[in-house]
């Protein structure tokens, strides 16, 4: 990892960090307010790509489980670790990586503004929501929780359209950084 | 101490930002100055290597800046334009720390040289505060202190008056002055360079005037012109 | 930055991190296989007790721990309507135990302590060529260092949307905020460089330029 590639990924957890300060945004049709520190982590992999997008997410969680409140609501330490949402916390590593390493593949420079927007929603879509919800509810459904599988999918559910909200934004954010400052490593 | 140009030019997809050039630096006090984008900051990066020529040599007491990059860095240290991005620690005895860290110095050494180095600048007072609540004076004595604690031997500043008030800006001239090291000074503010054994002028990515500093200022009046 | 360390001199701030981080592990395993309410009744006393023992306060105890038992407590209640009394309870008993635990060794350990022990469980990686130890440290400082910035930064640009007029959106917040605090990392891995503090093979900067 280049010095700049260790910057940029420190960078992008310092504003995943700082859109978790940020009191959550009413959405008009949506019934939970939506929190942009998941936000934060589409895009890390949208704008950074596969591998600095989870080195960012990685800091982030480091800089959680050592103590720092970091989290949205202040949260913080090892305790969000042990606790119900922790499979979501934990997924979002795996979320920036799937989220990078299908933008890197899909985008292409000669792709239309709307076929970028496309490609980044189906990336942030699979990574950012299908990835990072089923390590949360195989954490809910088989660790300390216990849950069950059912029951784990059914409380999923709720936070699905928010997190689709949040794909949108990721997709729009995604392209219009791409186009004013250009990170996203270009595969063939 | 020697810096020395062969022929060393540099260009970014296809455009020049210096063109190639052949000289020696030597004096105590240099100073660069030129329109913006002139190729003013290319050219002192290139002296530490962080700018690679693009064809000829920069070597620095016989080292090359490309390929011995860090012994050359170790000798040249580098004041950027805007010290915001060159403090990286959050607490600013730990950031002036943290360029000794790569010596392996016991812990006391290490503290004894952060004090020394804060106290040449009369800011040690600041070495607990947090860097982000500095002022732009403070800001800019904190970034010297963080450079100069690793004893380079010579200290490039790159506009180290900018954006400061005037009482700032006078605080930094006098540090300047003041230096031991060899200083190569960029810089838009003319009375800081005034008394500078040479004044190098850059222009559209040429060297157009090479000279004593009364000379150099004329001659940039009229290209400015 | 505030951290969530709290001074002290409790058995828990004497051990060290390593052995809290162990015993932690240990003691989470144990409870994942442990199923008798009586059982992980006493042991949820004796977390209490220990988290006690650190003397973080009531008042600060609620603001911490409140979110996580809040999300506790509505696990708990939907096991209770959709599995057995004594499921919920298991659950209810287990992850408060689990909680109060990790809460404590946060509470008793500081952040340098963390660093340092990550660093170095981080060697036998550096080995294998995969990172570089000191990074880590590095990393956290840079984040701790630059959120005050990023803020201030999404601060400007929501006046900005102010002074103009225009209605705050995530997209129209989010899209400068990344693009103005990214465009410093060219400065600041220069800065990095330029000091040697990664110390060997310079990184490969000019070619990407």
């Amino acid at each position: 990892m280049t010095t700049r590639d260790l910057v940029l990924a420190a960078l992008f957890a310092a504003i995943i960090v700082v859109l978790g300060l940020l009191p959550p945004i009413p959405v008009g049709f949506i019934p939970v307010p939506i929190h942009a520190q998941s936000l934060g982590v589409m895009l890390a992999g949208v704008v950074l790509g596969a591998k600095r997008g989870t080195v960012a997410v990685l800091i982030f969680l480091l800089l959680a489980a050592i103590g720092l409140p970091v989290l949205s609501g202040g949260r913080g330490g090892l305790g969000v670790f042990m606790a119900p949402p922790a499979g979501y916390l934990v997924g979002f590593v795996f979320a920036a990586f799937v989220t990078g390493w299908i933008s890197e593949r899909v985008i292409k420079r000669e792709q239309s503004g709307l076929g970028q927007i496309a490609s980044f929603f189906v990336a942030a879509v699979i990574g950012g929501i299908l990835v990072d919800h089923l390590i949360g509810v195989l954490w809910l459904a088989y660790g300390p929780t216990n849950l069950g599988l059912a029951n784990a999918f059914l409380g999923t559910l709720a936070f699905v359209p928010g997190d689709i909200v949040k794909a949108v934004v990721a997709a729009l954010a995604g392209r219009a950084v791409m186009v004013g400052y250009p990170l996203l490593p270009a595969r063939a | 101490m020697q810096i020395h140009f062969e022929q060393a030019g540099a260009s970014f997809e296809g455009r020049v930002a210096v063109e190639p050039l052949t000289l020696s630096l030597t004096e105590r006090r240099i100073g660069i100055i030129g329109l913006n984008g002139s190729g003013k900051t290319t050219f002192a990066r290139m002296i530490n290597g962080l700018v690679k020529p693009t064809q000829g040599r920069v070597t620095v007491d016989g080292f090359d800046s490309a390929s011995d990059g860090e012994t050359v860095r170790a000798k040249v240290g580098f004041i950027f334009q805007n010290p915001q991005n060159q403090i990286i620690l959050p607490i600013l005895h730990e950031d002036i720390a943290l360029g000794l860290k790569n010596r392996r110095l016991p812990r006391h050494a290490v503290d004894a040289a952060v004090d020394g180095i804060l106290r040449r600048f009369g800011i040690e007072r600041l070495s607990g505060r947090r860097v982000h609540e500095l002022s732009g004076g403070e800001l800019q004595l904190a970034a010297l202190a963080s450079v100069l604690v690793t004893e380079p031997e010579v200290v490039i500043l790159d506009e180290p008056t900018n954006q400061l008030d005037l009482r700032n800006r006078a605080l930094v001239e006098k540090t300047v002055h003041g230096l031991d090291e060899m200083a190569i000074v960029i810089s838009h503010d003319l009375d800081l360079i005034r008394d500078f054994d040479r004044v190098l002028l850059f222009h559209e990515g040429r060297l157009a005037a090479d000279d004593a500093p009364s000379q150099v200022i004329a001659r940039y009046r009229e290209l400015a012109a | 930055m505030n951290t969530l360390y709290v001074t002290g001199n409790s058995l828990l701030h004497r051990l060290s991190a390593r052995a809290k981080l162990i015993a932690l592990a240990a003691t989470g395993i144990a409870l994942i296989v442990l199923a008798s309410p009586l059982l992980l009744g006493i042991s949820t006393l004796a977390a209490l007790a220990l988290y006690a023992s650190v003397g973080i306060g009531w008042r600060q105890s609620w603001l911490r721990l409140r979110p996580v038992f809040v999300t506790i407590f509505v696990v708990a209640i939907f096991a209770l309507l959709v599995n057995s009394p004594e499921e919920a309870a298991v659950t209810l008993l287990r992850l408060t135990t689990l909680v109060l635990l990790a809460a404590a060794v946060t509470a008793t350990t500081g952040i340098g302590e963390f660093v340092d022990e990550i660093t170095l469980a981080a060697r036998p990686l550096e080995r294998l060529g995969l990172v570089r130890a000191s990074d880590i440290g590095l990393a956290v400082g840079l984040v701790i260092r630059f959120v005050p910035e990023v803020l201030g930064r999404y601060q400007a640009i929501r006046d900005a949307h102010e002074a103009r007029g225009l209605k705050a959106r995530p997209l129209t917040l989010a899209v400068p905020l990344i693009i103005l605090t990214l465009k410093n990392a060219d400065d600041i891995a220069a800065a990095i460089d330029a000091r040697g503090i990664r110390g060997h093979k310079p990184a490969r900067r000019s070619k990407e330029r």
